[in-house]
């Protein structure tokens, strides 16, 4: 069974008194340990479909199953539960608290998650990561690269069942994109990690094990 | 996520500051006015008690602390000397004004000295008594703590009194002068605030007390040991005490809420990635009022500090008693604390229902 599974997903946003159609009955099967990019020009529906996947949107129709739940079928609560639960977000922006440092960012995950951390497992993430000594900086204090992976390891602390990732690469040099996109591929390859990717980046799309393409709110290509 | 309150607290020093100060004002406001209303009041009752009478006679409806008027015929006195077991009678004029120090009120009695001095044991130690209508005469502890020294002039009646002698111990008011001379400013001959009774035996005072009462109808004869508490002494002072803390919850907890309104829309992006991690909603209220409640400790304990500062300041620099009791201080901090707690939750609230993609996407 699918870790992950859409069927004939909907999502209509009211902009005045137009209807925009973002995403037009989308249906994706992604296996436990799979590395899924999905690609697709501006307006495509692919952060609208991250977000539903995520759990951020509630979907107009359809179904969208993730680990054997329904969040198109559940309350903002419940939806929120199982965010917490099952998925790890990673954004283009990194998005870590500002005020805390890369360690503190990382056990408010596990607060959040509503562990006290697993320290052992902390440190398999941490060397991983190559963040072994970046731990007491603060954002600011590291560089894009350094605070994607942060953000990367902030997203599997608490073993999610699947990785969102949105754009990682997009703020980042080709230096660091290569350095975050190889550490993606190796959560998948040596955890077992299951990682859906959105990306506009046709090379970071070719790491995935496979490559999915949106276009008007529809997948065109699977 | 404590944390993440600390960091939060410290990454915003200025906004920190004045919510401290906004909780910090409202604990100062609800302590020194009660310290000083019940300081004052208590000071007042116990010299009060030091006159040395068991009873004082009055008009109805007039009391010590609450007239300026002498609504009191003096013939009384007379009257009541010939009642059975009354030893001493001395007729007083009551005159409350505002402080010299511009802070609180005071008050000024006129007495005639030798039947007051045989009551209250109240003897000259420097200087001599008031001669005529100009002259005044303080208690010791007025002359310690303000300008009222011997050949000073002090203020009564709008007027430049001058300090002639120095009495102690304190009884009644601390500026006395001569009942006539209060009679011959306030234009009542022959009248008085009161007169107090001194039994020839203190323990029959209660069998005095209603021997006065059936000789003198429609009068108030009270016994000094039942004077009311200061909340009940001056008739408005507990709606007075209630506005305090009504004002002072409100000035707490507006400060709280603008201070959080404004964090929480500086940091609606974090408010998303928490939303992004699965914070719930209570998740999130409670990180934002875990923060209110840690600046709003902060603020009561500064609040404490500086009342009793400021009440320090009060009690070194004037003649007025600030008297902190437990009971105020811990409603000063459920207070302080309350406003913390009520100011942040429409914040609160309102952050965590924030849409969470449109939170992330905030600028």
């Amino acid at each position: 069974m699918p870790i992950l599974q859409t069927d004939n997903l909907m999502m209509t946003y009211r902009v005045g008194k137009v209807d925009v159609h973002a995403l037009r009955g989308v249906n994706l099967n992604v296996e436990k340990g799979e590395f899924v990019s999905i690609m697709g020009h501006s307006g495509s529906g692919k952060s609208t479909l991250l977000h539903i996947l995520g759990g951020l949107l509630k979907p107009t129709g359809g179904k969208v199953i993730v680990d054997g739940e329904d969040l198109a079928a559940v309350s903002d609560a419940q939806r929120t539960d199982i965010r917490r639960r099952k998925i790890g977000f990673v954004f283009q922006r990194f998005n870590l608290f500002p005020t805390l440092t890369a360690e503190g960012n990382l056990k408010l995950a596990e607060h959040v998650h509503g562990t006290s951390g697993n320290a052992e497992l902390r440190r398999e993430v941490l060397r991983l990561l190559k963040l072994e000594n970046k731990m007491k900086h603060k954002p600011l204090e590291l560089s894009g690269g350094e605070q994607q992976r942060v953000a990367i390891a902030r997203a599997v602390i608490n073993r999610p069942a699947i990785i969102l990732a949105d754009e990682p690469t997009g703020n980042l040099d080709s230096e660091n994109s290569e350095i975050v996109l190889q550490m993606l591929v190796q959560l998948n390859r040596d955890i077992g990690q299951t990682i859906v990717m959105i990306t506009h980046n046709p090379e970071a799309a070719e790491i995935a094990n496979r490559k999915v393409l949106m276009r008007d709110g529809q997948i065109v290509s699977n | 996520m404590d944390s993440l309150i600390l960091a939060n607290i410290r990454q915003r020093p200025t906004r920190t500051l004045v919510s401290v100060v906004g909780v910090a004002l409202g604990v100062v406001l609800i302590l020194v006015n009660t310290g000083l209303v019940r300081g004052m009041l208590n000071d007042r009752m116990k010299r009060e008690k030091g006159v040395g009478g068991e009873i004082r006679f009055l008009r109805p409806g007039s009391g010590v602390l609450t007239t300026s008027s002498l609504p009191l015929d003096v013939r009384y006195a007379d009257r009541l000397k010939q009642i059975e077991g009354v030893k001493e009678v001395s007729p007083i004029g009551a005159y409350i004004q505002g402080g010299g120090t511009g802070i609180g009120l005071e008050a000024v009695e006129g007495i005639e000295f030798d039947s007051y001095s045989a009551m209250s044991g109240l003897r000259i130690i420097e200087g001599r008594i008031f001669q005529n209508d100009n002259e005044v005469i303080v208690d010791d502890f007025k002359a310690a703590k303000s300008k009222a020294k011997i050949g000073n002039e002090i203020d009564v009646f709008g007027k430049k009194l001058k300090v002639v002698g120095i009495y102690s111990p304190p009884s009644g008011a601390r500026i006395k002068m001569s009942l006539t001379a209060m009679q011959n400013y306030l234009a009542s001959t022959n009248k008085c605030t009161m007169i107090m009774v001194k039994c020839v035996t203190p323990e029959k005072q209660e069998e005095i007390q209603k021997r006065i009462n059936e000789t003198l109808p429609g009068n108030t004869v009270q016994l000094i040991r039942d004077l009311p508490s200061f909340e009940r002494a001056i008739p408005g002072i507990d709606g007075f005490i209630k506005t305090i803390l009504v004002l002072s919850t409100i000035v707490s907890s507006l400060v709280i809420l603008l201070a959080m309104y404004t964090t929480i829309t500086e940091r609606t992006r974090e408010i998303g990635i928490l939303k992004s991690l699965g914070a719930s909603k209570r998740f999130i209220i409670s990180v934002i009022e875990k923060e209110a409640i840690t600046i709003s400790l902060i603020g009561v304990s500064v609040g404490l500090i500086a009342a009793f500062l400021i009440g320090w300041v009060i009690g070194a620099t004037t003649t007025l008693q600030v008297e902190f009791q437990f009971s105020w201080i811990a409603i000063a901090t459920l207070i302080g604390l309350a406003a913390g707690i009520g100011g942040a939750f429409y914040p609160a609230v309102r952050a965590a229902n924030q849409d969470a993609v449109k939170a992330l996407s905030y600028e």
